[in-house]
């Protein structure tokens, strides 16, 4: 996070994203006005999700003029039965970019809750009105806010505060922008319906500004079990990640000012007392236990200057030589640069250099990843061609690199941790689907968890075929985390898999009524474009996805055959009953009979035969 | 009448009734077969000979096109062949009853008749082609069972016929009575043929050019009779010709147009069609084409049109076919590909309207006898 502020730090997020909104999706009145719907109601299932709470989400959209012809301003409402946001944090949660709760490394639907923050500064560009938020938290009082963003500062103005009795926890917002419902309704009816279709435990409602009213309710009661935040798997992780890692586990040698000085005393219990250079090291090992780590590098320090605090504070350290065993220091009464050797046996040594130069290389690599025990770090230390007990601090950028590298190339790493990913489940989509289709055949499937380069990914999909589906050919949902992707189809992996599965061969020949609904679920989904709107063709993803799609159409292929036989049978005996009787009545006449032939036994019992015609060679 | 040819049409009558007798008799021994296999608890089929192109073979010794030997089993278990059994079912049915009751009908009236029995046919393409699996399966002519193409043809000349159909038994006729000629249909295909004192069978490919043979008394002038073929000769004018050469012993010349359609006319006329490759009571193998020749368009400078495309391929396709191999057949094609022109039989006017009867066709008639 520290880093993300930094590189923007030159402009404030918020000028930042002015400047770009094109790449948050907000290009156009009408883009602006499906991304924004979008961002809401995502942001409301999440924090639902979070808590385990079953959503009720109503979406309400109504023009602010209804007879001014689009593009014009709407009013956009997003509100949902979640935990609801602490009144300390509405502020900065609507009036700032980049706050959110959102970081971590599990499955959801946005990532940092950036996009409600660009809806809120759209609407507040285009429109100059501020966002009302409404958040209960305790389901008795509702603070309402209401809200505009100090765009150069990136801070949030309260022009508003109000409180109000309620009944119900929850979150409202409501924001005024520029959209155009004649040009963007029908992608947000289809999204809050393929939303509803994987969704099926929650209710949405929609409203819309033509005063039509969309209804989903919930068709399961259970909540797909919420994932877990997971630490990195060595197999998705890059050079950048691991330099991050590192300058988290690594500790710089503290000033030693007064302040510090006096920190140490009241830790030894030695406030008040002035003791010898030994006392203070006796007592010292004495509390060691209790010391935290910036006193114990003190301590260390202390133990090879040979100072007592008086000392102590008349010098300042320069340099800690670790290769040299070497500690250089600034004398403030003689004004000199004096240095004193440091014994690699003692203990306080190993104190010093751990801090400088961080863990060890297996002590790293078993407390920063996934899936990686003491045994495995060894292996690996063996096949890098590391000391296991290398210092993590001590590495040259070249040698960062080849760890990365040995990471990347190591087989001996289980496969990901899926805990983190949350798939709808085979029972809920499987009812979602029947609801939604009431097909004459539904098959769903999960795959079991995967990997692509290092990040875990689940597929689970759904056929249904006839019945109500009143579609020809074969139409595709694609949702990736449970968000619906309603653009750029063509050239998505899903429609590729799709396409190139011959379906004549599963008996579904010509335009069949054939839904196909596809969920992946990753930790990162590799799109194609920033437009988030299409999966692309890992191979990983490609063969699970394959493999679903076989598996199903074969169950299909076995369906399409029972009803085939049955078909055929059927109209089988329709033509035999249509014809056999006027072959009867013409050959009656032509063999000079006066009673038919009883031809009832061939229409009783007869069996399907295929394809009798043959020629026979009369030699 | 004379005595003689008194006691030759009782004959032939009895003939022809006993021919009747025996395509009924036929048509009975099929529909007792299926019959039995309905009434046995059986799928009715039978075996039809197939006339696909790889089983249309050509015949030197009957100097024709024939089936060849293979054959398929039509199944009424078959759902995909039903229909059309039922549909030939139906055929057989209805043509037993108009032999039975002596009427004729017309590809078409058996495509709406079909219609009265709920056998319904898509179109009439669908219903003359079981009309045809009928004629393969008894290896009859339709004309047999009453059924008669729409297209007319016309004879002209001295013959004496005895008409055969209900209503005209026993009423004889002579052709040469009416300047326009007679038509070829039913009355005409079935009728007894008597007497005639014509020695040689005229057949020629225009109505024009028969009118104008009429009126300049060719009949007369060369002891003949004259046919309008209109075109392709239809089958009930093939049959007749047939009839008229085997029966009455009259060669038959043929004269068409000076082009590559006209030498197919003749032919048809001589050895038949691969259509028709089911039938042997059709052909005339002692046929000859006298003209016009590619060569008489040179011979007699006659005026020409150039050849089209198409005219020039069905040169190349005829080349291929083992009748055009040898003889006038193949030199007169050749000539055609050389000319790349062709002549009318019209062509002759340039010399006067009778040039055509008073000198091109007696030295036509005079060569035909060296052919």
């Amino acid at each position: 996070m520290s880093l993300i502020k930094e590189k923007f730090n030159q402009i404030s997020p918020s000028e930042f994203f002015y400047r770009n909104r094109d790449l948050a999706g907000f290009s156009n009145p009408s883009r602006s006005l499906y991304t924004a719907v979008r961002e809401f109601v995502e942001n409301g299932l999440d924090a639902c999700d979070s808590k385990g709470i079953l959503p009720d989400i109503h979406l309400t959209i109504k023009a602010v003029d209804q007879e001014k012809p689009d593009p014009k301003p709407y009013i956009l409402t997003v509100k949902d039965n979640g935990p609801g946001i602490e009144t300390k944090h509405v502020p900065l949660a609507f009036g700032t970019v980049l706050y959110g709760s959102k970081f971590g490394l599990k499955q959801a639907r946005g990532m940092f809750g950036l996009g409600a923050t660009m809806a809120i500064l759209y609407g507040q560009i285009t429109t100059n009105k501020p966002v009302t938020v409404k958040s209960s938290t305790d389901g008795k009082t509702m603070e309402i806010f209401e809200l505009l963003l100090d765009i150069q500062k990136n801070k949030p103005v309260i022009l508003k505060h109000t409180t109000k009795d309620v009944s119900k926890k929850g979150l409202s917002v409501s924001i005024c922008l520029e959209g155009d419902y004649s040009k963007a309704g029908s992608k947000i009816r289809d999204y809050v319906y393929q939303t509803s279709l994987i969704t099926p435990y929650a209710s949405i409602t929609f409203d819309d500004p033509k005063g039509e009213k969309y209804s989903y309710p919930r068709m399961i009661n259970t909540m797909p079990k919420p994932p877990t935040i997971i630490r990195p798997h060595p197999y998705g992780t890059d050079v950048e990640t691991i330099r991050r890692m590192i300058v988290d586990s690594q500790f710089e040698i503290p000033t030693i000012d007064d302040i510090m000085i006096e920190k140490v005393r009241k830790d030894l219990g030695l406030s008040k007392k002035n003791l010898s250079f030994t006392a203070i090291m006796e007592k010292a090992k004495k509390k060691w236990k209790t010391l935290s780590r910036q006193v114990r590098v003190v301590i260390a320090l202390m133990s090879f200057l040979k100072m007592d605090f008086e000392k102590l504070s008349k010098i300042r350290i320069e340099d800690l030589d670790v290769p040299n065993k070497k500690l250089f220091y600034w004398d403030f009464g003689d004004s000199t640069s004096k240095s004193v050797e440091m014994d690699p046996e003692s203990q306080y040594y190993k104190q010093l250099t751990n801090t400088t130069q961080g863990e060890t290389l297996t002590a790293f690599l078993t407390k920063k990843f996934q899936r990686v025990g003491p045994s495995t770090a060894i292996k690996f230390a063996e096949f890098a061609g590391f000391k296991p007990e290398k210092r993590i601090g001590t590495m040259t950028n070249q040698e960062l690199a080849h760890l990365s590298d040995s990471l990347q190339k190591f087989d001996d790493f289980m496969g990901p941790d899926s805990s983190c990913l949350a798939p709808l489940g085979e029972a809920p989509l499987e009812k979602g689907m029947t609801k939604f289709f009431k097909p004459d055949f539904l098959t769903v499937l999960q795959r079991s968890a995967s990997a692509y380069s290092g990040f875990p990914f689940i597929v689970e999909m759904g056929i249904a075929y006839g019945g109500e589906i009143s579609t020809r050919g074969i139409k595709v949902y694609r949702y990736a985390n449970r968000i619906p992707l309603l653009y750029d189809e063509g050239s998505d992996v899903v429609m590729k898999v799709v396409n190139e599965i011959d379906w004549s061969r599963y008996k579904a020949k010509g335009d069949p009524p054939l839904v196909i609904v596809s969920h992946i679920c990753s930790t990162r989904i590799p799109y194609k474009t920033a437009g988030k709107e299409n999966v692309a063709d890992r191979p990983e993803i490609e063969r699970e996805l394959k493999l679903a799609i076989q598996f199903m159409a074969r169950k299909l292929s076995v369906f399409m055959n029972k009803r085939g036989q049955a078909e055929a049978a059927k109209k089988r005996a329709n033509l035999y009953a249509k014809y056999v009787p006027l072959i009867a009545q013409f050959c009656t006449e032509l063999a000079g009979k006066k009673k038919e032939p009883n031809f009832q036994k061939i229409l009783h019992d007869e069996t399907p035969i295929e394809n009798e015609e043959k020629a026979i060679e009369n030699e | 009448m004379s005595k003689k040819s008194e006691i030759k049409a009782k004959k032939i009558s009895k003939k022809a009734l006993e021919k009747q007798k025996n395509i009924l008799e036929m048509l009975k021994s099929h529909g007792a077969k299926i019959y039995e296999d309905l009434d046995n608890g059986q799928f009715p089929k039978f075996s039809i000979p197939s006339r696909s192109v790889s089983n249309i073979v050509y015949d030197k010794k009957l100097r024709q096109y024939i089936l060849g030997n293979s054959s398929a089993i039509r199944s009424s278990k078959n759902t995909s062949q039903l229909r059309s059994f039922t549909q030939l079912m139906w055929l057989a049915f209805f043509a037993n009853r108009l032999t039975n009751e002596k009427k004729s009908s017309t590809l078409r009236d058996i495509y709406y008749s079909s219609q009265a029995f709920e056998i319904d046919f898509e179109d009439q393409s669908e219903s003359d082609n079981i009309i045809v699996d009928l004629e393969a399966v008894t290896s009859r002519p339709r004309e047999d069972f009453h059924i008669f193409p729409e297209e007319r043809s016309s004879i002209f000349g001295d013959l004496t016929i005895e008409y055969t159909i209900p209503g005209y038994e026993g009423k004889s006729m002579n052709l040469s009575n009416h300047p326009d000629g007679y038509a070829i249909g039913p009355s005409l295909t079935t009728c007894e043929l008597v007497d005639t004192s014509a020695e040689i069978v005229i057949a020629i490919e225009k109505g024009g050019l028969f009118t104008r043979f009429v009126e300049e008394q060719v009949d007369k002038k060369f002891k003949s009779i004259i046919i309008n073929t209109g075109g392709q000769a239809p089958r009930s004018t093939r049959t007749l010709l047939k009839r008229l050469h085997d029966e009455m012993n009259l060669p038959v010349i043929i004269l068409t147009d000076g082009d590559v359609y006209g030498e197919h006319i003749a032919m048809v006329i001589k050895s038949g069609s691969a259509n028709a490759a089911h039938l042997r009571e059709l052909t005339v193998p002692d046929a000859k084409w006298v003209g016009v020749w590619a060569t008489d368009i040179e011979k007699y400078k006659l005026p020409t049109i150039p050849m089209t495309e198409s005219d020039i391929k069905r040169c190349y396709d005829l080349q291929k076919d083992p009748r055009y191999i040898d003889g006038i057949w193949k030199k007169e094609l050749e000539v055609f590909l050389r000319l790349k022109r062709k002549a009318e039989l019209e062509a002759f006017s340039k010399y006067g309207l009778t040039n055509i009867t008073d000198k091109y066709l007696p030295q036509k008639l005079e060569l035909a006898k060296s052919l």
